[in-house]
C-alpha cells in the first residue's frame, strides 16, 4: 500500500498530510491523517485572528496583563516570540494594527489577489525593511507554571505565518513511527520518516510570477517554507498596492527588491521564520540569512538565484543523449 | 628434315615475354571487370541528419545533517491512497 493524502482547507490555505506506513500498535494513516485534520482545525479555531470568537481574539481583547490561556495559545506565543528573537525583530508579532490599517482586516482566502506584475511596476524604491527601534514583542512572556500569557494590555498578537509553521511541526511530532510523511501547511512544509530518508520526498518551488517549478529540492528530513508577496495583494484606501509582509519600521508593506524567499531549516517554523526574514531584509542580506542551511530568492525580476549548500553542490545530471 | 622443324619453332625468349603479356593484360581484364561490379552492387549514398538531444536536469539532494533532526473550517478536498503520490509544492499562501 502507498501513503496515504489527505488535502483539505485551513489556516486560509490548503493543507496536504501524506502518511506512509504505521509502526507497530501504530493506528492505520488513514486515521492519523483525519486525527491530524482535526488537530489543524481545532488549531485555526483557536489562533485566527479573523474569527471572533477564537482565543487569540480574546487574549488580544483582554483588558487584565496575565491571562489564563490553553497550553497550545502558548506554544503560539513561544513560536512567534522565536520568530522575534531569531529574525532580530523582523518578523514582528505584534503589527495586527498595521496589519488592519493596511487594509488586511478579514480573511483573504479564496479572495483572488492583484497580480504582481502590476504591483511592482506602482511599488515605491525598493529598501531592506527594519525592526521597530521599541521591540514590542519583548512585552509578551509565558509563564507555563500559572499557564498565563503575560503582556502589556491593548498590546495585540499575530500567529501569521508562523502559525502555519509551528501546526507543520506538532502534526509532525504526532507521526513519528511512520515509515514516512510530509505535513504541508499551506507551504510551511515538515518531512519525516526512516523511509523518507532513503526515499526523499521531491518539493517542488513554485515561482511567484510565472507560478511555474522554479525549482526541485529532494528532502530527506527537516522544514521548507516559502514566503511571498504574490498571493495577497490588494489596494489599500489610498489606492496604493499592499500586501500582508509588512516592514516593522513603518507598518506598510515590504517592498525589498524579493518577491519571494524559500528556506530550509530543522523545523517548518525555522524555515518559515528564515525565509519571511529573508524576504524582508532584501537580496544583500537575504543571501546571508539563507547561507548557512540553503535557500532560493527570486527576485523582482525573476531571476531566481540559489544560495548556500543550493548554490554550491547541486548534483548535476548531463548529458542524457538520445537520438 | 630435323633442320626444317627445329627452325619453325618459336624462341624461348619470344615465348616468355609473350606469356607475361598475356597474363598481364588478362589479370588487368580481370581487375578491371572486378572493379565494376564491386561499383553496381554498392547502394546509393544517402543523405543521413545526426541530431543531437541533449537534456540537461539539475537535481538538488539535501543530504540530512548527522545530529539534525533529520476545529472548524473547510471541507476535506480529497483523501486517497497513492503509491505516486503528487508532488508537494512549497509556495506563498
Amino acid at each position: 500500500m502507498g501513503e496515504y493524502d489527505l488535502t483539505f482547507d485551513a489556516m486560509g490555505s490548503h493543507v496536504r498530510l501524506l502518511i506512509g506506513e504505521p509502526g507497530p500498535g501504530m493506528a492505520p494513516a488513514a486515521a492519523a491523517a483525519e486525527q491530524g485534520r482535526l488537530f489543524v482545525e481545532d488549531f485555526d479555531a483557536t489562533l485566527s485572528r479573523f474569527k471572533p470568537e477564537s482565543e487569540l481574539c480574546h487574549l488580544n481583547a483582554d483588558p487584565r496583563e496575565r491571562v489564563l490561556t490553553s497550553e497550545l495559545m502558548r506554544r503560539a506565543i513561544e513560536a512567534g516570540l522565536f520568530a522575534a528573537e531569531r529574525s532580530e525583530g523582523l518578523v514582528d508579532p505584534t503589527l495586527v494594527g498595521e496589519i488592519e490599517e493596511a487594509g488586511y482586516v478579514r480573511s483573504r482566502a479564496g479572495m483572488a489577489g492583484l497580480p504582481l506584475a502590476d504591483a511592482l511596476v506602482d511599488a515605491p524604491t525598493r529598501r531592506p525593511a527594519s525592526p521597530r527601534p521599541e521591540q514590542r514583542w519583548r512585552g509578551f512572556a509565558v509563564d507555563d507554571e500559572a499557564g498565563e500569557v503575560v503582556r502589556p494590555p491593548g498590546l495585540r498578537f499575530d500567529t501569521g505565518g508562523t502559525g502555519k509553521g509551528l501546526a507543520a511541526d506538532m502534526l509532525a511530532a504526532n507521526l513519528h513511527g511512520y515509515s514516512r510523511f510530509i505535513v504541508d501547511c499551506g507551504g510551511d512544509i515538515r518531512i519525516g520518516g526512516a523511509d523518507a530518508l532513503v526515499h526523499p520526498y521531491e518539493v517542488f518551488v513554485e515561482h511567484p510570477i510565472t507560478g511555474d517549478r522554479a525549482h526541485v529540492l529532494r528532502l530527506g528530513s527537516g522544514g521548507v517554507a516559502t514566503s511571498g508577496i504574490n498571493v495577497r495583494i490588494w489596494r489599500d484606501e489610498r489606492g496604493r498596492y499592499a500586501h500582508h509582509l509588512l516592514d516593522p519600521a513603518t507598518g506598510e508593506p515590504a517592498w525589498t527588491g524579493l518577491v519571494g524567499a524559500t528556506a530550509l531549516g530543522d523545523s517548518a517554523l525555522e524555515a518559515e521564520t528564515l525565509s519571511k526574514t529573508a524576504l524582508l531584509s532584501g537580496p544583500e542580506r537575504g543571501r546571508e540569512i539563507l547561507a548557512e542551511r540553503g535557500g532560493l530568492l527570486i527576485h523582482d525580476s525573476g531571476r531566481v538565484e540559489m544560495v548556500g549548500p543550493l548554490a554550491v553542490a547541486p548534483r548535476i545530471r548531463l548529458p542524457e543523449v538520445s537520438r | 628434315m630435323t633442320e626444317s622443324v627445329r627452325s619453325r619453332r618459336p624462341r624461348a625468349s619470344l615465348v616468355f615475354w609473350g606469356s607475361i603479356l598475356l597474363f598481364a593484360a588478362l589479370f588487368a581484364l580481370l581487375v578491371y571487370r572486378f572493379s565494376l561490379e564491386q561499383q553496381a552492387t554498392q547502394p546509393t549514398a544517402q543523405t543521413v541528419q545526426v541530431r543531437k538531444v541533449i537534456k540537461r536536469r539539475v537535481v538538488t539532494t539535501i543530504v540530512p545533517t548527522p545530529g539534525r533532526n533529520s476545529v472548524s473550517s473547510g471541507p476535506v478536498s480529497s483523501a486517497s491512497y497513492s503509491s505516486g503520490a503528487a508532488p508537494v509544492t512549497t509556495g506563498a499562501s
